[in-house]
């Protein structure tokens, strides 16, 4: 990873996202794992999930909590303002302005049909997103057995079993979500070091 | 217009809530309670909100731009942007017990039971729009392509939208 990012770096990386992200919060967060991970490996993956993970917990938007998340990591205050700044008004601005047109052309079947396919298209990418997101605490999950390993794949499961059998209040999903997960990981930190004395 | 009271609703929408779509309820409420919008505006932004770029969340921009133009517009981001900054507080938190496995344990939890639950949410979605095989070979090819990542996302978004255009 590279520690010397400058400011202009970030903000231009961020307005590159804020600019292109056409298809919402799964497009966008494809773009940012694609750009601060794999492309300029200024976050790691772990690292990443991590901010994921502490993006649920703050209230409103969580991507912009995500935005300051890494910009503190890679700007400081500084770095905070620019992402903020470079993800937030150029998409705003977009918005608006789609805003304005799309309520002229809305009743066009041509521009329903193109909607119904850019969707299509917005479902396929957030499961890369959701996959990427997941893959590395399931890696981890594997490195420390198969119980945990099971564990996690039946919290994930689960919850959508969950929710769409019985639709409860979604801070519900998380707090029964994290417990579980909790409490696997407590169960599976103290067997361990008795494995290793057998 | 009460620009104060504008704001303040909407701000205390997103603060109490999580998510792009968390602000929903109360804004629906509260909007539609006084007369500010119509539950037509609520589609409408909903729907622009998935397709433009930045996060979900943007879909209150373009409901605020709609119920009370440009000023509406500028007074929404600003509330949008100041409760995500109590993730500052949050990290700190994290990081006095960041050393203890359950503390990765929660944090990995929620991420579990988002992509649990948000990949639940886009298939209902998706199962929506009537789905038949020219869509889902979209969304297959989209993923695949994503897979590769050889292939920059506005570019499977608009070979989508314009075989939409003309195809659909």
């Amino acid at each position: 990873m590279d520690d010397a990012v400058s400011i202009r770096s970030l903000f231009g990386a961020w307005l590159k996202i804020g600019c292109t992200s056409f298809g919402g919060g799964a497009v966008t967060q494809y773009l940012i794992q694609e750009t601060f991970i794999y492309k300029h490996h200024w976050i790691g993956a772990e690292d990443y999930s991590r901010i994921i993970a502490m993006s649920q917990i703050a209230p409103g938007i969580n991507i912009l909590a995500t935005t300051i998340l890494i910009g503190k990591r890679l700007g400081g205050g500084m770095g905070i303002f620019v992402s903020l700044m470079g993800l937030v008004l150029p998409s705003a601005i977009i918005t608006v302005g789609m805003t304005a047109i799309y309520v002229s052309l809305s009743s066009l079947s041509r521009v329903q049909a193109a909607m119904r396919y850019a969707f299509a298209a917005i479902f396929g990418l957030s499961l890369v997103t959701n996959w990427r997101n997941v893959a590395p605490i399931l890696e981890r999950n594997r490195r420390q057995g198969s119980a945990t390993l099971a564990a996690s794949i039946a919290v994930m499961i689960g919850t959508a079993v969950v929710y769409a059998l019985l639709s409860p209040a979604v801070v519900i999903l998380y707090v029964a979500g994290s417990l579980t997960s909790a409490l696997v990981y407590r169960r599976a930190a103290t067997k361990s070091p008795q494995r290793r004395t057998k | 217009m009460n620009w104060l009271l504008f704001f303040w609703t909407v701000f205390k929408a997103v603060l109490f809530s999580t998510g792009g779509f968390g602000p929903l309820p109360s804004l629906h409420a509260d909007f539609i309670a006084r007369g500010w919008a119509t539950e037509r505006q609520f589609t409408e932004s909903l729907a622009i909100g998935q397709i433009t770029p930045g996060p979900n969340g943007l879909w209150v921009a373009s409901l605020c731009y709609l119920v009370a133009g440009v000023p509406g517009a500028v007074l929404s981001c600003i509330a949008m942007l100041l409760p995500p900054l109590l993730i500052l507080v949050v990290e700190l938190c994290y990081l006095k017990i960041a050393g203890r496995a359950e503390t990765q344990g929660a944090l990995d939890g929620i991420v579990l039971v988002i992509v649990g639950f948000n990949t639940l949410l886009l298939a209902k979605l998706f199962l929506g729009l009537g789905i038949d095989l020219q869509l889902a070979m979209i969304a297959v090819a989209s993923a695949a392509l994503a897979l590769t990542r050889k292939v920059p996302a506005i570019l499977i978004l608009f070979v989508a939208a314009a075989l939409g255009y003309f195809l659909g």
